[in-house]
Parts: C-alpha cells; structure tokens; sequence
C-alpha cells in the first residue's frame, strides 16, 4: 500500500502553505482543541446543523451531502457541489473539490477519520443536552473562523432573544413530553435523550422523571402518556420531514387515552417543525425555528 | 397434504451431490479444455473489470484518488474470494448447490457475536482494543460458533429440507436475537455495529484490510490443499469415508474455515445473502465442471467480475443513486429465482 | 393419508384431544386474564374500568385476532403452495405489504392510516398472487425448493422496499411501522384487525375444501372442487390477513409456521379439525410473546416481531430436532 508516501506528501503540501496562509487559530470542536488556518476559502460539509449555522452567517459552502433535509437550505443544491451522502462520503469527489476544510457532526461524525484523508476535519457534533449553550458556541466559532464575526455577533444576539422569549413562555406551565410518532406509533424522550435539551436547557420539567435515556426513544403504548399524564405534549412526526404536516401525528394521538391528558384537553399539544429537530437541531436558523414554535405554542395555549 | 416435514426419514428424493467426472478419454480433454477456457476468460474480465475500476473518471488528486481505489478493489476482491471459496466448500459439505453460509444465516450470526461483545465490553472498550485483534477474535469465536452450532444440522446431511429450514431459523434466530440486544444496548453504542448490518462497499474499514487479507490468504490457500479431498467429500459422506476420508475431521475444519471466510466478508462490507450463491451457481455453468480445482477459482474469478464490475457501473453509469448491497439482493435474488423457476440450476 | 371427511378427525388424534383441550382452554384464560392485568396504567384507579375497556381489552382482543389470523393464514399458505414451510411473513407478503405502506407515504403523504392498510392489503395480494403463480411452476418433485423460493422471493420484494425507503429517508420509519408490535393498540385503533376473525370464520366454511385442495389440482378437480375459485379465496385470506395487520400492527414472523406444524403433527391434516386448534394456539402463542414484550422493559415496550422472531425461531428449531427423537 502507497498511502503513507501520499500522506506525507500531502503533509509537506500542508506544510508548505501553512506557513504562507492567514494566520492559524485554536477553534473548540466536538474532539477538542484544534488548530486551523483562518479563513479557509473552499469547505465541504456534511452535518445538516453546521450547514445551517455556516449558510447563516453568509459563508459560501462549496460541497454538500445529497440531501440537505431542510427547505431553506435547498438552494444549496444547485451552487455547491454534492459530495456524498450523511452516512458515506463520496472521497473522490471530495477529492476532485480539494477542500481547505471538512465540517462533520452528528450522524456524519463517524466519517471523520475518512474525509480527513481527503483534507483537515473537524467533527462540530452538537451534543443533546446543552444544545443551546453549544449551538451559540458553534456560531462564535464559526464567526471567528470563516472571518465573519459581525454576522455571528448578529445571529446570537437573535438567537440568545429567541432562547429567553422561549424560557419565559415556558416558566411555570407546568411539565411535558415529547412524543416522536412513526405511523401509527409513538416513542417518548426523556431528559438526557437527544430532545433533553428541551428540558435542561429550556427548563420545562419532564412528566417522567426516570424515563430511560435512549437516544431514539423509547417505544410507549398510549397508557404511558395517559399515567403520565403531562401538562404539554410536545410532538415531532418522524415522516413529516417529507411532506406530510402535521395532521397525521394528530390523528395518531387523537384518541381516548391521550384525549383524556391534561395537555390534550386544554389544547398544550406543541407540534414542532420535524426536519429542524429531529435532523438540524444545533443549526442557528434551525435552532431559532424550534424555539419559536415553542414560545408560540406556549404562549397560545395559556 | 404432501408432508415435507414428515419426510425426513431416508429416502426423501434428495439433492444429487455432484456428480464425480464420469467422462473418460476424450470427452474428459473436452472438458478439460472447456474448464480452461472457462478459467481464462473469467480471469481476462476480472482483469478487465479491474482496470475500469482503476482508471474510469478519474480526477483531482489523481495519486490519491488511485489510493482510494485500489483500496476499495482490494477489498471487493477480497470479499469476492471469500464468499465464493466458503460458499464453494459449505455447498460439497453439505451436499448441495443451493445453500450458502449467508442463507444458513452464518453472517447473520457474525452481526450477533458482535453485538454481543459490544454488549458486554461496552462501547469505549469495544473501540479501546485494536481493531485487527478485535476481528481476530470475532472472527476465531465466530468460526467455533458455526462448527458448533452448524455441525450437528450437517449430520443431517441427507435431508436437505430440515438442513435448509434450520439455517433459516437459525437466521432469523440470530437476527432477532441481534435486535433485542440492540434494544438492550444504548443506541450510540449499537452505531458501531449497525454500521457493519447493512451492506456497503463503499466506506471500508481500511484497519480491517490487512487481517482480513491475511485471514482470506490462509483460509483460502488451506482449501486449496484440500481440493481433492472435496471433490472425494462431494461423492457423499458414507463414500468418502470408504474413501479413506475422516469425514467428520475434515468436515469440522473445513466449516471453521468457512465461519472464518464468512467473519472476513462480513465485517469489510456487510451480510451479502445472495452473491455467494449466484456467484457459484454462475461458474458451475461457466466452466462446466464440479470439480474443486476448477471450480474454486472459477468462482472466486466470477465473484471479483461481479462486485468489481457491479460496483464500477453502479458509481460511474448511475452516480453511486443506489447501493450495491441493496441492488445484489434484487439482481442476485432476482436471477437466481429465474434460475430455479428453468430448473436449470444444477 | 386417510381421506378426509370434514367431520371426524383422524382416529389418532381423538383420545389426547379432550384433555389437552381442556388443558389449551385453562392456559388461554390465564393468558387472557394476565394481559388484562398487564400495563403501564393502574387499574385501580378513578379511570380504572375505562383503561380496561380502552386499552387493555383492545390490545388483548388484537394479539388473539393477529395470532389467530396469522395462524390461519399460515395454514393456508400452505395448503396452497402445497409445501409446509411458507408463511406469509416470510414468503414476500408481510414485504409486499410494507412496500403498500411505503408507496402510500410517499405518494399521498396525508392519506390516513386506514388508506395505508388498504394499499398494504391491495400490494400483499399482489405480492402472494405473484408468487403462488411463479410457485406453481416449480417442479414438484423437489419441495425444499419451496420455501427457498419463497425466501429469496421475500428478500427480492425486502430490496425494493429497502432501496425506497433508503432513497427517500424513510428506512426508520418503516421499520418501526413494519415491525409487529402492539403498544399503539387501543379502542378505535384494532378494529381493521377484526377482519381476521371474519377470514377465520370464512377459513372454516370453505375447511373441507382446503383440504381437498390439499390434495392437488386432479384430485380437487377430480373431487368436483371448483379449483381456481378456492385458489383466489385462498389467496384473498393470505392478502387481507397479511395488509390488515402489517398496517394495524406490523409484521410478526413465525407464528403462521410454528403453530400450524406443530398442530399438524399432534392432530393430523384435516383441515376442519384442526383450525379452531390453530386459530386458538396462533392466537396463545402471539398472547403471550406480546406479555413477554410489555414486562421485559417495563414500563418500556419491545416490539413483539422481535419477540417472536426469537421465541418463534427457538420453538420451530426445537420442534424440527426433536422429531427424530420422538418418532
């Protein structure tokens, strides 16, 4: 096998122009510190969240993966080149972009160590349970990193007035759960589950308290939301990210068990938008989206 | 009601094993000479295919994206040669050219063992031991799993329904159990191993690459010693052993070996159910003969035509829109229920 | 093989019938009375009697339908491919039907779930119709070929639908929709799965001549069965019970092979004598894997297609080793 001649090779490369580019900076990611060259002019992303935040601030991506999930990153599609999917890399047209960076995270996090092969990569994963602390960090970094502090400075003071309006709807309305439905059926998240952030960062109390922390869910039959019977019920359809709304999870919990909930009965029924949760959680616009939807929800159903 | 299941006693009009080269003279050079023939020509497409996989659409960093290549072409041809060697050897154990180790649920049982060790070393130290010793030691503990699970349903060999039905319950057995242990595990954890539950033979596991070659290299070379004394197990258990063969002995080892070949495919691209099977049912026809010396090359040539070739097409005439593992199970599947529906199979 | 009458069964299987009778009926009321009982909400309370009547009798009522269904559809299956080793979860129906659920969520994203179950139905009887037409041309001397057939058939369909559901994101969602499980049952959410107690009752109307369809297509004919209608209604049960509860449900192996062989093997061939023990034990069966599936993780859920692909596995490969032995 060649590869360590090329390999270093392209270290020599790496090497040759570090010390000609803009000057390199420590930026915080996922993995720890890493040292980056400022400003760097071709990048490639493959997480939907930092896509969401990078676009945000301006910064022209020049590859994508196939499907970019949300509707207002679509215009992407026809400017920057696709590269891969999420979960597989296409390293040789990676390769023939020649990026200065790679951005992976969340379901993409683990093909770091292949698109590193290809240029540096930084796995930028936000984590479930301190998702708004970590989204603003992000958007910080990424300001400070692509040379667009100002824009950055901009989206978290939006996003910082999003998180407090949203922190005031919800204080003392009582508890809730969050429900994903599948067709006709449900699974609940807890605290400590990728959705805890509604929780430990927005301070909605959850109606269970030792609910399992699996990080897809846990599947529930409806007797479990009637005991637990929560003040909210926060909903997210796992097909609505392909077209279908929102009235078929109502249809799925519009029964007599979940009808007889607190929530239900006095109309707390939240549902969120399910491609910004489910898939671009972490991003800033994605982000803003979902706690806007909270504070309407919350604020509406007094 | 026509009982399959009360027919296992002897008797039950059972799959012919292969037929021991009967032709003598003449007619034994014809098919020698077809047999060869048969041989180059696949070696030339493999060839062929190999080098389209090399050199089409190439661009950018043309040194690495070589690299990648020949990476990933390492691995397919590997993978091809694994799964048409064990296939090959599971088929004379057992007696017929219908089964494979995927549809006796052999690679299903790969995924289980491990999710099984994840289960019980957790996901730091699953990730924390090496990953060559890792395989080694999935692959060691898969391979005694399957002789000890698989030879007590080989003693049966005559009867190839009950032989068929157990490997597929035993699948299914394995793959449900292999759920469960998914709900068990945390979700993140089982990442790691969902990533090898679907196949893929794009993103291979390049730390995997050398043992797995070298597992491949020895596993196939030790059939390869042992291809006449496969041809002699062909002719049945009860004629082998008055051939002098110990059956039993040799059949163990070869199922090790087999659970070994069957671990190595496995963990580089995923459970692949039907290649093994069209892969074999394809050279036998190809070349014309049973008989071991030809027809393991024949099949593993026949493996790396179809997955180098396969693969090359899919990336460069469809843009990677589908993936191979998916579009083998149909074309794979598809094929081969033609196959038995002209009952040419055999 | 005696000829069967419909009315007697055969003489071999009269003396054990009344006691393990009676022994299935106690069993099945433990059963049905532990289900009851079994459940995240407490009886005991306020709304004690409306969880019982909206949760707890529904989800009872809808693992005995399925596993009775399932069961007779089983035996059907077999009786039509003539080979004992396919079932409509593992021979491309249970498959075919997740592809109609899938077309319909893609297609018509906001259809309701009974218009999925209706395109669930309409593609599983495409998918069996197909197959019992390419079945039929197999030779018949070789009845493994059967159900290897019938396996990879299933895995050609599974691609399709896996290869969609890839391309499009769905693959999860499919999945938890496909796999069996009945933690989404309650009132006015099983009733689709009443249809297999009318397919049950219409398995036992046309009984005798499933039998004779049994016999193959001269004998049945040759017996004055109109053989292409009872091919169609035969096909129409297999189709309806697969839909119904891959759409209600989701898919849950085994239960139409397992139970079917091992009554088979206790009380004979004939098809009357042994369907109400089918129907009874399919339904036992799938009763108290659901059970297994609510406590194991309580107050969590496992899907019961996982549950019986383990139990259903261990039990048939039990059964198929434990023959020699026995006989």
């Amino acid at each position: 096998m060649k590869f360590p001649l090329s390999i270093l090779a392209g270290s020599v490369v790496a090497l040759a122009l570090g010390t000609a580019a803009a000057s390199a900076t420590d930026i915080e990611t996922a993995t720890g510190a890493v040292e980056i060259d400022r400003t760097p002019k071709t990048i490639a992303v493959y997480d939907i969240a930092a896509l969401d935040t990078i676009n945000a601030l301006g910064v022209t991506v020049a590859g994508v993966p196939d499907r970019l999930f949300l509707p207002e990153l679509q215009p992407l599609a026809r400017t920057a080149e696709v590269v891969g999917t999420i979960f597989e890399p296409d390293l040789e047209a990676l390769n023939a972009l020649a990026p200065d960076l790679v951005v992976v995270g969340g379901r993409s996090a683990r093909q770091a160590s292949e698109t590193a092969r290809v240029a540096q990569t930084i796995d930028m994963t936000i984590d479930g349970t301190e998702l708004l602390d970590e989204t603003l960090a992000r958007i910080e970094t990424y300001g400070i990193l692509f040379g667009k502090e100002d824009r950055a400075e901009t989206l978290a003071a939006t996003l910082d007035e999003d998180i407090a309006e949203a922190r005031a709807a919800v204080e003392g309305k009582g508890d809730a759960l969050i429900i994903m439905t599948n067709g006709p059926k449900i699974s609940v998240y807890g605290p400590g589950t990728r959705f805890g952030w509604l929780h430990s960062e927005l301070g909605i109390p959850p109606a269970v308290d030792d609910l399992g922390a699996g990080i897809h869910g846990d599947a529930v039959s409806f007797e479990f939301v009637a005991s637990a019977n929560p003040d909210w019920l926060i909903v997210v359809d796992r097909a609505a990210a392909i077209g279908s709304g929102e009235q078929n999870a109502r249809a799925t919990l519009d029964n007599v068990l979940v009808r007889g909930t607190k929530a239900w009965s006095e109309g707390h029924v939240i549902y969120l938008p399910a491609a910004d949760f489910y898939i671009a959680a972490g991003g800033a616009d994605a982000t803003g989206r979902i706690l806007k939807a909270i504070t309407e929800g919350f604020t509406a159903g007094k | 009601m026509p009982d399959a299941l009360a027919d296992t006693a002897p008797g039950t009009p059972k799959v012919a094993p292969n037929a021991a080269p009967a032709d003598r003279g003449p007619l034994l050079r014809a098919h020698r000479r077809r047999a060869r023939l048969a041989l180059a020509g696949l070696a030339l497409a493999a060839l062929v295919a190999a080098a389209i996989s090399m050199t089409i659409g190439l661009r950018g960093n043309i040194a690495f994206a070589l690299e990648l290549r020949a990476v990933r072409l390492a691995a397919l041809v590997q993978v091809a040669v694994a799964i048409a060697v064990s296939t090959v050897v599971f088929q004379t154990v057992t007696g017929n050219r219908i089964l494979t180790p995927s549809i006796m649920g052999m690679d299903s049982l790969y995924l289980l063992v491990q999710s099984v060790l994840v289960l019980a070393l957790g996901a730091a130290g699953f990730s924390a031991l090496p990953a060559g010793l890792t395989f080694a030691g999935e692959a060691a503990l898969m391979a005694l799993l399957a002789a000890a699970l698989f030879l007590p349903i080989l003693r049966q060999r005559g009867d190839v329904v009950l032989m068929l039905l157990a490997g597929v319950v035993l699948g299914a057995l394995f793959r449900g159990l292999s759920s469960l242990v998914a709900r068990l595990i945390d979700p993140n954890t089982f990442a790691i191993v969902q990533s090898v539950s679907f196949a893929d033979f794009n993103t291979v596991d390049e730390r995997l690459l050398l043992p797995c070659i070298l597992l491949t290299l020895a596993g196939t070379a030790l059939i390869w010693r042992s291809r006449h004394v496969l041809d002699i197990m062909a002719l049945g258990a009860d004629d082998a052993v008055g051939l002098g063969v110990d059956w039993r002995r040799t059949a163990v080892g070869l199922v090790l070996v087999v659970g070994v070949l069957v671990a190595v495919s496995t963990a580089l691209v995923g459970p692949v159910a039907f290649l093994g099977l069209l892969v074999v049912a394809l050279a036998e026809r190809l070349a014309g003969t049973t008989r071991h010396a030809v027809l393991l090359p024949a099949a593993a040539l026949t493996g790396v035509v179809l997955l180098v070739g396969g693969q090359t097409v899919l990336a460069h005439v469809f843009g990677n829109a589908l993936t191979l593992g998916i579009v083998i199970e149909f074309a794979g599947g598809l094929l081969f229920l033609v196959l038995l529906l002209s009952s040419r199979l055999r | 093989m005696s000829v069967p009458t419909g009315l007697h069964p055969s003489p071999r299987a009269r003396p054990g019938l009344r006691l393990d009778l009676a022994a299935a009926i106690v069993l099945f009321a433990a059963l049905v009375v532990a289900s009851l009982l079994v459940g995240v909400g407490d009886l005991g309370g306020a709304g004690g009697l409306q969880l019982l009547v909206v949760s707890r009798v529904p989800r009872t009522l809808a693992a005995i339908l399925t596993g009775a269904g399932l069961a007779i559809a089983g035996l059907v299956m077999q009786t039509l491919a003539k080979n004992r080793f396919v079932e409509p979860m593992t021979a491309g129906t249970g498959q075919a039907a997740g592809l109609g659920i899938l077309a319909m969520t893609i297609l018509a994203p906001g259809a309701s779930i009974a218009l999925k179950s209706l395109a669930a139905t309409v593609a599983a009887f495409a998918g069996t119709a197909l197959f019992l037409a390419l079945v039929r041309r197999l030779p018949p001397t070789q009845p493994f070929l059967v159900p290897l057939f019938a396996i990879v058939y299933g895995g050609v369909v599974g691609a399709v639908t896996t290869a969609v559901a890839w391309e499009t994101d769905l693959l999860q969602y499919l999945d938890i929709w496909t796999n069996g499980e009945f933690s989404a049952v309650m009132q006015g959410r099983y009733e689709l799965l009443w249809v297999n107690a009318a397919i049950v009752a219409a398995a036992w109307w046309v009984a005798d001549r499933l039998t004779i369809l049994s016999l193959g297509r001269d004998t049945a004919v040759g017996l004055g069965l109109n053989y292409a209608v009872m091919l169609q209604a035969g096909l129409a049960i297999v189709a309806l019970v697969a839909g119904v509860t891959v759409a209600t449900v989701g898919a849950i192996p085994f239960v139409g092979l397992v139970v079917p062989a091992l009554v088979a093997r206790r009380y004979g061939e004939d098809v009357r004598a042994v369907l109400p023990i089918i129907a009874a034990g399919g339904a036992g069966l799938v009763l108290a894997c659901d059970l297994l599936a609510r406590v194991v993780r309580f107050p969590y859920e496992l899907p019961v297609g996982t549950v019986l692909a383990v139990v259903g596995a261990a039990v048939f490969l039990a059964v198929i080793f434990a023959r020699p032995r026995q006989t």
